[in-house]
């Protein structure tokens, strides 16, 4: 796997847009800054979701509901986290071959956007009255994308 | 969100005090964790910090974020009553949330840029602006 994996990483970092975030001295935080922006309204859009399926939160509102008005706002926030994602990527690809942190984020970050868009997605259109698997449903969400989260904040210390 | 919310750009059919009473205790234990951590943080390199341009805009941007928490709650909020469910809430309401949209990002921003020793007292020379800002001590003759 290294023998296909490693030479895409280093095409990945010769590419124009690796060049030219490695040759500015404040693209890599700008691009950077957006991504954390981005990270704030992912947070909100998907623990919204996560409380009301445990339980918390806005409990007034049923649960398919909330999932319905958070959906734009959870569909922003992971197009914002990937435009930007890919760029940091591309500038440091190599560093983050070598990085664990980088290979934990980039490994359960597809399990939590699939958990997220196909199972939860349907537990909430549910409205399931069986308290538990709601509850498992967002306990899940969370904890696969507190995984993601502190796996992205751990790359930077390499 | 909550923000979102005051603006009339989401949740336009939950009731704002719905996010007042319900999501904001959530809010003010994120905000205690991240208190908490800071203030470690800190205390792990205090003059560092202290010097540092973005973490005084960061304390500046937080203490804006406080305002503007506070001037809601005081005012509009206290006739929450009466604009509920008003898509749309009224123009007190709509400015405390962009101020706090543009506060809560100033403060993410900035923290994540302290890490960078641009502006840092050590690297010296650095424009008389900077130097004001960040309080540096230069000595003259001492690089």
């Amino acid at each position: 796997m290294g023998k296909v994996l490693l030479p895409f990483f280093e095409w990945c970092e010769s590419t124009v847009i690796a060049s030219t975030i490695q040759n500015s001295l404040w693209l890599f935080p700008v691009i950077e800054a957006v991504h954390l922006l981005g990270l704030c309204l992912l947070g909100g859009s998907i623990l919204l979701v996560d409380l009301r399926l445990m339980g918390f939160g806005l409990t007034h509102q049923s649960i398919s509901e909330l999932n319905r008005q958070v959906r734009p706002w959870l569909l922003v926030a992971v197009t914002v986290m990937i435009a930007t994602g890919v760029p940091l990527f591309l500038s440091e690809a190599i560093k983050c071959y070598y990085n664990r942190a980088f290979w934990v984020k980039i490994t359960t970050l597809p399990l939590a956007l699939a958990f997220t868009f196909l199972v939860r997605n349907r537990i909430a259109r549910a409205d399931s009255k069986v308290a538990y698997i709601n509850a498992a449903t967002g306990a899940i969400s969370v904890v696969l994308w507190f995984v993601v989260a502190a796996a992205g904040r751990w790359i930077g210390f390499s | 969100m909550m923000d979102l919310r005051l603006l009339g750009f989401a949740f336009k059919r939950v009731p704002a005090s719905a996010f007042t009473e319900r999501m904001l205790p959530w809010t003010r234990v994120g905000f205690a964790v991240s208190l908490v951590t800071g203030l470690l943080v800190f205390y792990s390199q205090p003059v560092r910090y202290y010097h540092n341009v973005f973490f005084r805009i960061k304390v500046l941007a937080l203490i804006l974020a406080g305002l503007n928490v506070w001037l809601f709650h005081s005012r509009i909020h206290r006739r929450v009553s009466q604009w509920d469910l008003n898509p749309v809430p009224p123009r007190a309401a709509r400015v405390a949330g962009v101020v706090s949209i543009f506060a809560w990002a100033l403060v993410v921003v900035t923290g994540r840029m302290i890490a960078y020793n641009w502006f840092d007292c050590d690297l010296q020379p650095q424009p008389d602006f900077v130097n004001w800002l960040a309080g540096c001590v230069v000595e003259a003759g001492v690089e």
